[in-house]
């Protein structure tokens, strides 16, 4: 039979070796000093304590733990930026994408977007028969009638924006981008 | 009157324990781990605070067999418990309290290694005027001179070797429990121990 393997003599050490191997151990003489060298060790580091701190260590110890507690938690993002700034954000976000499913890809006209960012009457003409539709019905509907009115509720549109995924998160982002350029221009 | 007397005791009592009873109508004090991490994970600072007071002992001892010196030792375990506060929540029940605390330990003391060279990791002297009292002093200085020895050999191990001897040899965690705290098999947990012991045979046995 050959040595036992590394596993074995761990076993071995601890006592738990299966008696197939401990009858090997028993006759070979290259395994019990392996075995003896290694109980050895192990016996040294064992002796080995950890110096016992003062009692006041231990007081301040609690207190430091809650100290350390307090500025993890200051550390963290302020509120404001979860709800005064994320939700006017997701509810924009929540109204592009709701024009991105209502209008049909090959049918967008290329200048949708500036009717987004001056509202158009009702009765406008408009180049597209869906597209001026959808104007028609949200063109004049801001942030706060369509919380008024129930359309939208609050963290309604944050959770949706939370749960895209990557893609659709990247599509929004180029289209808000857009938005920003075309504003500004 | 003795009768106003039991009254008055009675009511300092119940004023007295109730600040700190648990949701369940106990003395935090007397829960057991479990409930104490739900009552924390519910956002209870006292139960964490018992928490914090019945294993702060052997977390700081797992950072110190890491690090080998008070200062960092008492900042990793710090770290570790602050970690485990903000993770309460995520304490499943599946292992012991100690377990997952422990886990929170080795994580934080392997990330602090990582950004240091083994090499200069300290060894404080933890020589004991007790032992010069009841030894002979030469062999008090031999014996404190080996321990360092061991120290600095321990510290020279590779992250993993010496986690697991440390968790077996020291804490007298199971093979599996070391396994799920540094996320390897219960085989690998055995081969680390044994090259910990192999290297650490060689280390000393290179010792002057």
């Amino acid at each position: 039979m050959s040595h036992l393997t590394p596993d074995e003599l761990i076993d071995a050490m601890e006592g738990v070796l299966p008696s197939e191997q401990q009858a090997h151990l028993s006759s070979c003489l290259e395994c019990q000093q392996q075995l003896d060298e290694l109980a050895s060790v192990l016996s040294e580091a064992k002796q080995v304590s950890v110096p016992e701190p003062s009692p006041l260590f231990w007081q301040h110890f609690s207190t430091r733990v809650t100290e350390g507690i307090d500025n993890q938690s200051a550390s963290e993002w302020p509120h404001w930026l979860r709800w005064q700034v994320l939700l006017p954000l997701g509810a924009v976000a929540m109204i592009i994408l709701a024009l991105m499913i209502a209008v049909p890809k090959s049918s967008r006209p290329g200048d949708a977007p500036v009717a987004l960012a001056a509202p158009v009457a009702p009765d406008a003409p408009a180049s597209d028969d869906n597209w001026g539709a959808l104007v028609a019905v949200v063109g004049e509907l801001d942030l706060e009638t369509a919380s008024a009115a129930g359309v939208i509720e609050p963290g309604f549109a944050e959770q949706a924006v939370v749960h895209l995924t990557r893609e659709e998160q990247q599509e929004l982002s180029r289209l808000l981008q857009a938005e920003l350029t075309r504003a500004k221009s | 009157m003795p009768h106003d007397s039991a009254l008055a005791i009675t009511t300092w009592t119940l004023n007295v324990v109730r600040p700190f009873d648990s949701a369940q109508g106990k003395p935090l004090g007397e829960l057991d781990d479990t409930a104490l991490v739900a009552e924390a994970a519910a956002g209870s600072r006292e139960a964490f605070d018992v928490i914090v007071e019945r294993h702060r002992r052997t977390v700081y001892q797992v950072c110190y067999r890491f690090v080998n010196n008070h200062e960092d030792a008492s900042d990793l375990a710090q770290d570790a418990f602050v970690r485990a506060w903000k993770g309460a929540r995520n304490f499943k029940g599946q292992a012991a309290l100690s377990t997952w605390l422990y886990r929170i330990a080795v994580n934080v003391c392997l990330n602090r290694l990582s950004l240091k060279s083994p090499i200069n990791v300290p060894v404080e002297s933890t020589e004991h005027l007790e032992d010069v009292r009841t030894e002979g002093a030469q062999q008090a200085l031999l014996r404190e001179e080996r321990a360092v020895a061991v120290r600095k050999a321990i510290a020279n191990l590779p992250e993993k070797q010496r986690a697991t001897l440390i968790l077996r040899t020291y804490h007298e965690m199971s093979h599996q429990e070391i396994a799920d705290v540094l996320g390897s098999s219960v085989g690998a947990v055995k081969a680390n121990f044994f090259h910990a012991l192999n290297n650490l045979k060689k280390i000393l046995g290179s010792e002057p």
